[in-house]
């Protein structure tokens, strides 16, 4: 019969997987003598072989053309983004009053944040710059390596450097600080030669008035020139990232915040509609108390 | 009566599904004496049964009842898949359903992520509500393609509205044939074709055509008398379809629409099963081969993924990435588009193919049963041979006539060539003056129309010299004297005598004559002339040609002056002591393209088989004549014959070809049929009728063979059904038969088939081409997922960049290989096997997944790292980033460099390395399309610019990339970024190394056939 299909037992299925699996009349094994995956198994070795080196000199030929000092293009990078400390899941800064450890975990993390800033490490390692300049270091024709950087005192933090500070930067006692960090983008030239500042506000009005007052270290919010430019991390081995510190003062209790910090430079923007981060942070900060 | 046609109605379908291998005996085909008894009842009672006067015919009334009650007078078309059925087949057909499947994956995805936060990202919505799109316009597109060419056969199918003469109220009236009902009595006459199923009534010389219905091929005549028990067979009833040749008649209709025999037949045939073609079994075999591998990697990286900790919505966002990744969304559309192309060009050589898949399935044909009349030869009586003094001469059988070479000088020839001119009835229809003689309408019968189309070639104008000779009396042909006779005056002013001119059956000729012409001169018939004239008839005879005797005689001046007149009745004339002049023969010679087509299907592994009504004398000369049966081979007659032994004690094998009569397969059994199907290479079907034409597709089909049929009749529908390509004829096809077929031949011609076959193995060829075109891409979307979930390194493409790979930089190309010339003699091989010659071989998989896929994977990678590394993140950084990388809040993530980069800076990048890979796999795509021309041959043999489409396809990818790619694709969601020029470069190296790799593979496959490299390899 041609037109109906040969109707198939379990069993004849089960004996002709069996054959193709093994075959002990033609010695196959799935369909295959020995020798037959023997080749097939030494040709895909070598044709991958063959493969992976390509792969490999085509990288490696690719790699000798880009600098180990700065990337050869920094299209997305034209906008530093604004992060900050503590960084926390969601960007949600809990404050439990009653519960320490709702606030341990951040006030560990800051404080291995702000170990390298200890005035000590920087008089060690780093200069004394001329505020309000850019500290350029060019190569002038010779690679002037390492660059050196200038120092960021912990203490210039204030109030919350968390030195000597029996209230954890302010989270023991619901005044907590929360440090703002510009992005490194190398060879960047942040303010243009005209001073910047940090601001944060509420998101919304009921935000503003939940969000109270608060303080920032260095004064205004301010992030001085010399920080500028960034050398990449190869040149510019012990550089300090600038930082604001904002302390807020008498948040509204158990109510969540939107705070938006944002950074006033003149060559930075901060309205890029599908970048929340350009030049501008949004966190959300809560103080419960019971 | 309903209850009766019901039984009849299951009683002829389980036959049909029964008969597989079981002779149809005819008479219990159509059990029609058991329904149909009309053509014993005397007229009373037709009138009584049917309520109306033989006279009057009905009232316009009772008409307009009738008609209400049983429907118009047409035969239903077939019962059509309904338009929305079809649509929704495209729609989950194939790899619709894994498509389908993604979209709810999608779905899910995107609810569970919504409810759990209800900003969670729209991509898995959007995704989802793409692929339903990319599912239902390629849905659309193919059902679009079918449709189309669905169309192009509805138009020609269409039937011509005929009118018919029918009494009613006892008046004559004009009426569309749909409108008669039983009862209506119907004037027919030559010319007219039998508007429904009669009972004629009275009838004067009606001759009708029934060979749509019953295969005889001879007039048949039509009487009031019942001749036969069989309704089928009795002269009193005429069939609905058939033509009337001649005469007039009346008759009474007693069935209308699909109840008449036609109709009954035309239903049969649409309730044969028809089987799967064989592309749409390769198709499925593919979709099967792609949907197991998308499935089961899908499922491994499920459960990898799920082993790596990745939250299950994740998995399940990567299961559909592969399952997308895997599937060639336009591959479908490609195929399609590529079919429609072939028969577009099939159509071009006028094999017009109404169902897409049969274009391949006529590539793959082993078998064609052909007809022989109009199919294999010219569908007309042509002057083959003539015989004259003692020797017979060839005259030119060619479509033209043109080189009539024979000797014309003896006088023989000229009161030959006299006889031939005058005794004959037939005409050119007037008004043909600028129409080649061949091609001119003659009224008269097929012999005389060719004798007189013959002395028109060889003497010039007939009719003037007939005037000439103008012609006193004549006594036509008919079966009882078997010849035909007038007498003229001659053109010689001087001579006054009448001539009389005889032809006919040359024996009863022969009687009649008493003196033969040799060189013009009359010499007494004696023996040895007897016995020459014996010889040569056989001898013509048995090359099954028509045979006619040609005699004639001057009456004595004295006997028969000016002014005698002559009386048919009486016969006042002598019809004995003639001079006989000479013979010649007629044959339908076969058409002058026929026997190289029918040796390039041998060359090609092609059986031929011819099926006929002829006689088998006739089918076996025109067989040798255009080599179905080949010069050197002999069947078991022949062998008898040659050694002088009785046919029972020849050694069958070591015959080649047969000869069967129908009357011989009528009496053998299926296990017979079969072995006479195998063992001779060279069959003639002879004395056939149209439903044996089944048993033999059914024998041919058990051979494991994929069976062509050629057919025209009504009858021949349920074996062009059966048959895996049914080919009906274009001119002298019916419409049931081209309903029934799967193509149909616009010029009625065997190399018509030979070149579809061509095209059809073309196809077949180049679908290949497309298909390893299409797949080896897949590999390359597959990849970076596979990566992504194990290495960790940001996502290398995306899901909606891989659509646009399927579905716009690869589409042009793809459907460009469809134009691909054959690289060798396609002719030459073998038909394809069909469970051994796969259209995806594991080689063709292999090759393109493992070796080329993969190479193209590493070219994407390797442009995906290099975009990466140019912009500040090195590839040991990358391994492993993935959840740092993805975290939305993480938003100072450091690259190589020191530096930070924020969540959407990092998106832009990974968006930018998508539009690299895509645009690294659309550049090793280019590549890939060039060494796809040629699966053996170098592309250079090939010629690289024979093949413009594929230059047009090339420029499509490189265009359709550059507009993704600078800005029309940095719209959201599609998430294409503006690359550096630079970039659009990095994979030429991998492109070169693909050409190169085929170029070597082929080079290989060239020089070691049959070697381990050829196997593996060659696909």
């Amino acid at each position: 019969m041609v037109t109906e299909k040969d109707k198939r037992t379990g069993g004849q299925v089960w004996e002709q997987w069996k054959e193709f699996v093994w075959n002990p009349r033609t010695h196959e094994f799935m369909g295959r003598t020995g020798s037959s995956w023997a080749f097939i198994i030494l040709f895909y070795l070598v044709f991958y072989v063959f493969l992976t080196a390509m792969f490999t000199l085509t990288m490696w030929v690719m790699l000798q053309t880009v600098s180990d000092h700065i990337p050869t293009y920094q299209d997305q990078l034209a906008t530093p983004g604004l992060m900050i400390r503590p960084k926390t899941e969601n960007l949600e800064v809990l404050v439990n009053l009653s519960d320490s450890s709702s606030w341990n975990e951040h006030v560990q993390i800051l404080d291995k944040f702000l170990e390298p800033y200890n005035d000590s490490i920087q008089a060690q390692k780093n200069d004394v710059c001329r505020p309000g300049h850019y500290y350029e270091q060019p190569d002038n024709g010779v690679l002037n390596y390492p660059k050196r950087a200038c120092q960021f005192n912990r203490t210039q933090l204030g109030d919350c450097s968390g030195l000597n500070d029996p209230t954890h930067y302010g989270y023991s006692t619901g005044q907590p600080c929360i440090f703002i960090k510009m992005n490194r983008v190398i060879n960047f030239y942040a303010g243009a030669n005209q001073t910047m500042n940090v601001t944060c506000a509420g998101k919304r009005n009921e935000d503003a008035k939940n969000l109270g007052d608060f303080t920032m270290f260095p004064a205004n919010g301010n992030i001085d020139l010399m920080y500028f430019p960034y050398y990449g991390k190869k040149f510019h081995v012990n550089y300090t990232q600038p930082l604001v510190a904002v302390k807020f003062m008498n948040v509204t209790r158990n109510v969540e915040v939107n705070v938006e910090c944002r950074i006033n430079a003149v060559n930075i923007a901060t309205n890029d509609e599908r970048d929340k981060f350009a030049g501008r942070v949004a966190f959300k900060l809560q103080i419960i108390k019971t | 009566m309903s209850e009766a046609r019901l039984g009849l109605w299951s009683s002829m379908t389980s036959k049909v599904h029964s008969c597989s291998g079981i002779l149809w005996p005819e008479s219990s085909f159509f059990p029609l004496s058991q329904w149909l008894y009309d053509h014993r009842l005397s007229t009373k009672e037709l009138e009584e049964k049917y309520g109306t006067n033989i006279l009057q015919g009905l009232t316009n009334m009772r008409a307009a009842e009738i008609l209400a009650r049983d429907g118009p007078n047409v035969l239903s078309p077939p019962k059509e898949t309904p338009e929305i059925i079809k649509f929704l087949k495209q729609m989950i057909g194939g790899f619709s359903s894994l498509l389908w499947a993604g979209a709810v994956l999608c779905f899910i995805a995107y609810l569970i992520e919504f409810s759990k936060d209800k900003s969670a990202s729209l991509d898995n919505l959007y995704l989802g509500g793409v692929l339903i799109v990319v599912v239902i316009l390629t849905g659309m597109f193919a059902y679009y393609q079918e449709a189309k060419s669905t169309n192009i056969i509805a138009s020609f199918t269409k039937m011509i509205p005929r009118n018919a003469l029918v009494i009613r109220n006892g008046e004559k009236y004009e009426i569309p044939a749909e409108h008669l009902v039983l009862g209506d009595i119907v004037e027919i006459k030559g010319g007219d074709q039998i508007p429904a199923d009669i009972r004629i009534l009275t009838s004067q010389g009606c001759k009708v055509d029934n060979s749509s219905l019953t295969g005889e091929s001879e007039p048949q005549f039509r009487s009031c008398e019942v001749t036969h028990e069989n309704p089928l067979e009795s002269k009193n009833i005429g069939f609905y379809s058939t033509t009337c040749l001649e005469g007039t008649a009346t008759g009474m209709v007693i069935n209308t629409g699909d109840r008449t025999v036609i109709g009954r037949i035309a239903s049969l045939a649409s309730s044969v099963g028809h089987e799967k073609t064989p592309i749409a079994i390769e198709i499925e075999h593919f979709v099967h081969i792609v949907a197991g591998v998308a499935v089961s990697i899908g499922i491994v990286f499920f459960i990898i993924a799920i082993c790596m900790k990745y939250r299950v919505l994740d998995a399940v966002i990567f299961l559909i990435g592969i399952i997308l990744a895997n599937v060639p969304e336009g591959l479908v559309a490609a195929v399609t588009v590529s079919l429609s192309l072939t028969a577009k060009r099939m159509a071009k050589k006028n094999c017009l193919v109404k169902n897409l898949e049969a274009v391949e399935t006529l590539g793959s044909t082993s078998i064609i049963c052909s007809d022989k009349t109009g199919t294999l030869t010219q569908n007309r009586m042509t002057v083959a041979h003539l015989w004259f003094d003692n020797e017979i001469y060839q005259a030119d059988t060619s479509e033209n006539q043109k080189d009539q070479i024979f000797d014309q000088s003896s006088a023989t020839w000229t009161s030959l060539s006299k006889i031939v001119m005058l005794c004959n009835r037939a005409e050119f229809k007037s008004g043909q003056e600028s129409v080649p003689i061949m091609k001119k309408i003659v009224m008269g019968d097929a012999s005389e129309a060719a004798l007189l189309k013959f002395s028109e070639v060889v003497m010039g104008d007939v009719i003037e010299r007939r005037k000439k000779n103008r012609k006193v009396v004549e006594i036509p042909f008919n079966s009882v004297n078997k010849f035909q006779l007038s007498i003229h005056e001659t053109d010689d002013p001087n001579d006054k005598r009448f001539l009389l001119v005889m032809k006919g059956a040359p024996e009863r000729i022969l009687e009649k004559c008493s003196t033969i012409m040799i060189n013009g001169q009359e010499q007494p018939l004696d023996e040895s002339s007897v016995k020459a004239f014996q010889d040569a008839y056989m001898e013509l005879g048995g090359l099954g040609e028509r045979v006619l005797g040609f005699c004639h005689l001057y009456l004595p001046e004295d006997e028969f002056p000016d002014n005698y007149s002559f009386d048919v009745e009486s016969m006042n004339f002598p019809t004995s002591d003639l001079c006989f002049v000479g013979l010649i023969s007629l044959i339908d010679p076969p058409r002058s393209t026929v026997p190289d087509a029918v040796i390039k299907c041998r060359s090609a592994g092609i059986k031929v088989i011819m099926v006929t009504g002829d006689h088998p004398i006739t089918a076996k000369a025109i067989a040798r004549s255009v080599g179905i049966i080949s010069a050197n081979s002999e069947t078991v007659e022949d062998i008898a014959k040659r050694l002088k032994i009785p046919v029972e004690k020849v050694n069958k094998r070591e015959a080649k070809a047969a000869v069967v009569s129908g009357m011989e397969l009528k009496e053998m059994s299926p296990e017979q049929l079969d072995e006479l199907l195998a063992n001779h290479t060279e069959i003639v079907f002879a004395r056939t009728s149209p439903q044996q034409k089944l048993v033999i597709v059914e024998g041919c089909q058990r051979q494991n063979a994929i069976v062509a049929v050629t057919g025209d009749g009504v009858n021949d529908s349920p074996a062009l059904k059966k048959a895996d390509i049914g080919i009906a004829m274009g001119c002298a096809g019916s419409d049931a038969a081209k309903i029934a077929a799967d193509m149909v031949l616009l010029d009625d011609n065997f190399s018509s088939i030979v070149t579809g076959i061509e095209e059809g193995r073309l196809i077949f060829d180049n679908l290949k081409k497309i298909i390893a075109f299409t797949l080896t891409k897949n590999i390359a979307e597959l990849i970076p997922f596979l990566i992504f979930i194990i290495a960790g390194v940001p996502l290398p493409i995306g899901t909606i960049a891989i659509l646009f790979i399927d579905l716009g930089t690869d589409i042009i190309p793809s459907i460009a290989l469809a134009y691909e010339k054959a690289e060798s003699d396609i002719m030459n091989r073998k038909p394809r096997h069909k469970k051994k010659d796969r259209l995806v071989n594991h080689q063709l998989a292999l090759y393109s997944y493992l070796q080329i896929g993969i190479l193209q994977s590493v070219g994407g990678f390797f442009a995906y790292f290099t975009v990466y590394t140019v912009q500040g993140f090195k590839p040991d950084l990358l391994l492993y980033l993935r959840p740092l990388w993805e975290n939305d809040s993480l938003n100072d993530l450091e690259d190589s460099y020191g530096q930070e980069w924020t969540k959407y800076q990092r998106q832009y990048l990974e968006w930018t390395g998508y539009t690299a890979y895509f645009v690294a796999v659309m550049v090793q795509q280019i590549a890939d399309v060039i060494i796809r021309k040629t699966r053996i041959n170098s592309v250079f043999q090939q010629g690289l610019f024979r093949n413009k489409y594929i230059w047009v396809g090339i420029a499509s990818q490189i265009i359709i990339a550059v507009i993704l790619s600078s800005g029309f694709g940095s719209i959201p969601v599609l998430n294409f970024t503006t690359l550096r020029i630079q970039y659009w470069f990095v994979a030429v190296p991998y492109a070169i190394v693909i050409w190169l790799y085929d170029e070597f593979r082929k080079l290989l496959v060239r020089h070691y056939p049959g070697s381990w490299w050829d196997k593996t390899m060659y696909y």
